[in-house]
């Protein structure tokens, strides 16, 4: 127990660290996100919005930006490892991908929160709305929704780099905003064509959006958003997991590990 | 009691368009080592080395053919054979921006070390492996002599039984390479570490190691100590002569000459038998009128096993 601790404060310390002496992870903690709302909110003013539209639009990119944040942290667990050809050393040591998987997620979790946070504070400065107005309890639900879509959209792309290499990177980047168009980031997904709605329903997120915004006095679509935002997020957890381990394994046969690594 | 049993372990890599391209990596190597034995790989470029110690590391599935390391079997206990086994190469590499000694602390981490005993550990490592003064440098503004050094920390992290070493000192400066050898000469004595390295460097494996497998195109073509390798694989002996030109002109056609080769005022012939063929050759020097400066017989080196097996 204690050495399964050790092992996944390594993998979210390493996270910190690299963090911390990038000023390129800065940029994209603050920056990107920072312009989403921005325009965003600068855009539902020009179109007249109602307030309760204005909230519905805004959450959508606030949630964005804090998945995407997590989600890329997660992923760095394995991209730090092909930009900098070590991946070979980590796989030698006695690690399980939860190890890596879990650490990295803490990691993504705070800076999420962090991002969040300063998201909320520019909306409600600049747009007035207030992302709290619903009280701590659903808020906290509402992030935790957004945290654990992150961590299997991160897992998964870590899979897809493990399966194809550098080539897969661009995933880590794009594989959010499809997530997101999905799940409904500035629209009810009962406005998405037929088939698309249900890969919609597939989503977690699309539960946990629906969710929030039914506080904001948007009737929900679902009759129990949460438990189905949680139950198919259990679900992915477990297939992203198994994915991943998969991936590792068929690295170790094809000795595309050791070419990672060189 | 063996560190490493391995029999018949095959591997083929696939790439390429429609992974149609293949390279027969390993075709059927079979070893045994015992436990506290240094063991060299030798062998030309491609010829399967790293391939084997990763398999051996678990780094990479044999096709074919099964091994025990360390007691564990390599299919079955991948997790229990990797708590006691690590390896450095030559050519490794680590996360740009981490420190030396954070980078130290990550992979102890990765072993189950923390708090007090990790930071010994570290401390120890940065110590033995003269890295005091960089601890706080980042991985990307190392030298590679320094890189090679910490490459060589991380790998006794976790106080390895079993080390693998794939050209610990490539690219090494003579002074430090010295001290490297030095070093793995002295893991085994103090610790009983069993080690498996590769080297290019035929001095290096004659003064390490105990036993050399010499391997080319995925096969063992030699297995032996340095001394046997050099008795079995009969290069011959190398007879050098200090003689004018037109007096060394006529040696090459004496019988029991394989080679002839003039360099620096030096005629080196390699004979098959020095005992033998030394007095012919001064007799047929001196009929000729030839006046011989100077005489010298080598011992055969391992340098030309390596280039007779090689060819
Ligand atoms: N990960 C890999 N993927 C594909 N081919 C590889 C890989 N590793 C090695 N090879 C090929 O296998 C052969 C043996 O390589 P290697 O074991 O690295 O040789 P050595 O270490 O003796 O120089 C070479 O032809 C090399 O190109
Ligand atoms: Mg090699």
């Amino acid at each position: 127990m204690r050495e399964e601790a050790i092992r996944v404060w390594a993998f979210a310390l390493r996270n910190l660290l690299m963090a911390s002496r990038n000023i390129f992870f800065l940029f994209e903690l603050t920056f990107w996100p920072m312009v989403g709302v921005l325009s965003i909110g600068l855009m539902t003013r020009f179109l007249r919005l109602s307030p309760d539209e204005a909230s519905f639009v805004l959450i959508g990119t606030m949630a964005l930006s804090t998945v995407q944040v997590c989600q890329l942290d997660v992923s760095y667990a394995v991209l730090y490892d092909v930009w900098s050809k070590s991946m070979k050393h980590q796989f030698l040591a006695p690690i399980a991908v939860r190890h890596l998987t879990v650490g990295s997620w803490l990691v993504g979790m705070a800076r999420g929160l962090v991002v969040f946070t300063l998201l909320a504070a520019l909306a409600w400065w600049a747009f007035g709305f207030n992302p709290l107005a619903t009280g701590p309890g659903r808020l906290a639900l509402f992030l935790l929704g957004c945290f654990l879509t992150a961590w299997i959209v991160g897992v998964l792309v870590c899979a897809l780099v493990m399966l194809f290499g550098t080539r897969a990177e661009a995933s880590a980047w794009a594989a959010v905003n499809l997530v997101l168009v999905l799940a409904g980031i500035y629209y009810p997904i009962s406005v998405l064509p037929g088939p698309v709605a249900g890969i919609a329903q597939a989503i977690p997120l699309t539960y946990f959006l629906d969710m929030f915004r039914s506080h904001f006095g948007f009737a929900s679509e679902f009759a129990t958003p949460l438990a189905w935002g949680f139950g198919l997020s259990a679900a992915y957890i477990g297939f992203s997991h198994w994915a991943l381990g998969a991936a590792i394994n068929r690295t170790r046969r094809t000795g595309l590990l050791l070419r990672m690594s060189e | 009691m063996l560190a490493i049993e391995a029999h018949d372990l095959e591997k083929t890599f696939r790439s390429g368009c429609l992974r149609r391209r293949e390279t027969r990596a390993l075709r059927g190597v079979s070893l045994s080592i015992p436990r506290g034995a240094i063991f060299g790989v030798l062998g030309p470029n491609g010829a399967g080395k790293t391939t084997l110690l990763s398999i051996l590391a678990t780094l990479l599935l044999p096709d074919r053919g099964r091994a025990t390391i360390l007691g564990h079997d390599l299919r079955q206990e991948p997790g229990a054979i990797r708590r006691r086994l690590n390896m450095a190469s030559g050519n490794a590499s680590f996360l740009w921006s981490l420190r030396v000694e954070e980078i130290l602390a990550f992979y102890g981490r990765l072993y189950g070390l923390s708090g007090r005993a990790l930071q010994s550990r570290v401390d120890e490592l940065v110590a033995v492996c003269e890295l005091t003064t960089h601890r706080r440098v980042q991985y990307n503004e190392l030298s590679t002599g320094l890189k090679q050094r910490l490459a060589l920390a991380k790998s006794l992290v976790n106080r390895p039984e079993l080390l693998f070493l794939d050209e610990p000192t490539l690219g090494l400066d003579p002074a430090v390479s010295v001290r490297v050898r030095a070093q793995i000469a002295a893991l085994r004595h103090d610790r009983g570490t069993t080690i498996v390295l590769t080297t290019h460097y035929m001095r290096e494996a004659e003064e390490l190691c105990d036993e050399i497998a010499f391997i080319k195109g995925g096969r063992i073509l030699a297995l032996g100590t340095a001394d046997d390798l050099k008795r079995r694989i009969r290069v011959g002996d190398v007879i050098a002569l200090r003689v004018d030109a037109a007096g060394a002109a006529t040696l090459a056609a004496h019988p029991g000459v394989l080679r002839s080769v003039t360099e620096d005022g030096w005629v080196e012939l390699t004979v098959d038998s020095a005992e033998k063929r030394l007095g012919e050759l001064l007799q047929r020097l001196h009929e000729s009128g030839a006046v011989v400066r100077d005489v010298q017989i080598r011992e055969p080196q391992l340098e030309d096993v390596f280039v007779e097996l090689a060819r």
